[in-house]
């Protein structure tokens, strides 16, 4: 089975520390959690493991293909796949045409019939458009297929998103804050979802702030705080690591 | 009749060649590219056709599949040094890049010749031929656009992280576009030569590049449609409009202000929203 794997990963801006010696594990058809308070560092990592920000030092592995230093675009193709923390979905376009996007990993035809608008390309378009909707409809979203993204409802967004970054086919998710601003009927249907993909097999890493939420559905807990990790372990024992507690409540000594 | 059809013959060669163009334009700006070169792509297209037939005699048809490919060689190239930049500072570099062109073709007067021009050019394009071509470019553009890459344009232009976290390679993508633009500013650009006798090297400057840009912007740039209506009417509003024939560029500039304010995603675009936001309001009524 393979894993997302991060190695001593640090992260330096000039002189500001925003990750030192991060060691996390993944293991496919697992949710991990990754909590922090505000600051800790937590969107520096999955930023560096998506390609957006350079890493200093330290590596990131998908299995056994290094992606440490791989551009944006070719991790995805390592199986690697994220929401975003402030939902970036795709304008102009509509539900149905932000789902088709997702599976642009997959697409076949070539440039040049692309260019030429040969039968291929068109079949292409055709297929990919039935299982766009037939994924939407995983996500009860079908009724909205032909709606502008931009103006659905914050929680039907965030579902149009997962579909996005499902349509990849990942072995790997991660989700950046993916319940910030949800009601509870709301998380509890995502959460639902986020262990239906944990049970299909792929990788999760979930990065919340929410401890609750995030106890309930993880196996397994990394906390972190000012770039470091300071505890990991299941839920019953991060929570209870006075560590933890110091750096979410403020130290007693203090208060 | 066939005296008032012959008459707005010329018009309708200008708004053949004129499509290619706008096309050229209309897929950068797809991609997510502010480049604003394909008035210098046209220029190196039309002047590689023109010397081709000139100084070498060649059949047109070679003069036309050189200036597509130099047009086409010159956006590849520009692309690389384009492909750090973003927005604004891409469109300053492109018209320093336009500019940059203007100023060789100017000084290289054995080649080009020079600020007198090139003249002596055979006629070799008619109208039948420019809308054969013209209905190539359209078809390429609407293929394009409803396929693989029209979906990867549109992701890259509204968000590139969001696009490269999907698998999109930015460069390439970018890059593609631009080679399409350059090719087809290439082509029109040739066949301009062929069509018009002579070239003059202000012809290819700063004020093509805000025709140009005024058909895509006034038209929309989000369908095929877009570039082609916005060039109808830019060309044709003068004409109604004899007495201030004159004054192309003010009435230009003034319609490019309404649009920005009034209606910025362009007329056909904003229609067609119009048309779309109905279609499903029609449809939430039945339902309910």
């Amino acid at each position: 089975m393979s894993t997302l794997k991060l190695t001593n990963l640090s992260k330096r801006f000039g002189g500001v520390v925003a990750s030192e010696d991060v060691n996390i594990e993944v293991p496919a058809g697992k949710v991990i959690g990754l909590i922090g308070p505000n600051g800790a560092g937590k969107t520096t990592i999955v930023n560096m493991i998506t390609g957006l920000l350079p890493v200093t030092s330290g590596t990131i592995h998908v299995g056994n293909a290094d992606i440490t230093h791989a551009p944006a675009h070719e991790i995805c193709r390592a199986g690697l796949a994220r929401t975003f923390q402030n939902i970036r979905l795709l304008g102009e376009a509509t539900v149905l045409e932000n789902v088709m996007i997702g599976f642009h990993r997959h697409e076949t035809s070539s440039t040049f019939a692309a260019l030429l608008g040969l039968p291929e390309a068109g079949r292409e378009t055709a297929t990919l458009k039935e299982r766009a909707f037939s994924l939407l409809g995983e996500f009860d979203l079908q009724a909205f297929a032909d709606y502008p993204a931009s103006g659905l409802s914050y929680g039907h967004q965030r579902k149009v998103e997962m579909a996005r970054a499902m349509a990849s086919e990942p072995d790997f998710v991660l989700l950046d804050e993916p319940i910030a601003g949800m009601n509870d009927v709301e998380s509890n249907a995502l959460a639902e979802i986020f262990m239906g993909l944990a049970s299909s097999g792929k990788g999760v890493l979930l990065i919340e702030h929410n401890v609750r939420f995030v106890a309930k559905l993880c196996s397994y807990i990394y906390v972190l705080d000012g770039g470091k990790l300071i505890s990991e372990g299941t839920s019953d024992h991060v929570l209870n690591d006075p560590e933890v507690i110091s750096a979410y409540l403020g130290d007693a000594h203090h208060a | 009749m066939s005296g008032i059809i012959a008459g707005y013959l010329p018009l309708f060669d200008l708004y053949l060649i004129h499509v290619g163009l706008a096309f050229s334009q209309y897929i950068v700006l797809r991609a997510g590219v502010f480049s604003l070169a394909t008035a210098a792509f046209a220029g190196i297209g039309a002047y590689t056709a023109g010397i081709f037939a000139v100084n070498l005699g060649l059949h047109p048809a070679i003069g036309l599949l050189a200036g597509t490919l130099t047009g086409m060689g010159a956006a590849i190239f520009l692309s690389i040094p384009l492909a750090r930049l973003r927005g604004v500072y891409q469109a300053i570099a492109t018209v320093a890049f336009i500019q940059i062109c203007l100023s060789l073709n100017v000084y290289s007067e054995s080649l080009t010749g020079g600020a007198m021009g090139l003249n002596n050019i055979p006629k070799t394009v008619g109208t039948g031929t420019l809308f054969v071509f013209a209905a190539l470019a359209t078809y390429m553009i609407w293929a394009i656009e409803r396929g693989r890459l029209g979906r990867a344009f549109n992701a890259i232009r509204q968000d590139e992280a969001v696009a490269a976290s999907l698998g999109i390679s930015i460069t390439r993508h970018q890059m593609l576009a631009f080679a399409i633009s350059g090719a087809l500013a290439g082509l029109f650009g040739g066949l301009e030569a062929y069509h018009a006798y002579a070239l003059d090297p202000n012809q290819f400057g700063f004020h093509l590049l805000i025709t140009i840009l005024s058909y895509v912007i006034l038209g929309g740039r989000n369908t095929v449609l877009g570039p082609l209506v916005g060039c109808a009417i830019l060309i044709i509003l003068p004409e109604l409009a004899r007495p201030l024939a004159e004054n192309r560029m003010v009435i230009y500039g003034v319609m490019l202000i309404v649009v920005i304010n009034y209606v910025p995603k362009g007329i056909v675009d904003t229609a067609l929203d119009a048309i779309r936001a109905r279609r499903l309001k029609m449809r939430e009524e039945t339902v309910s």
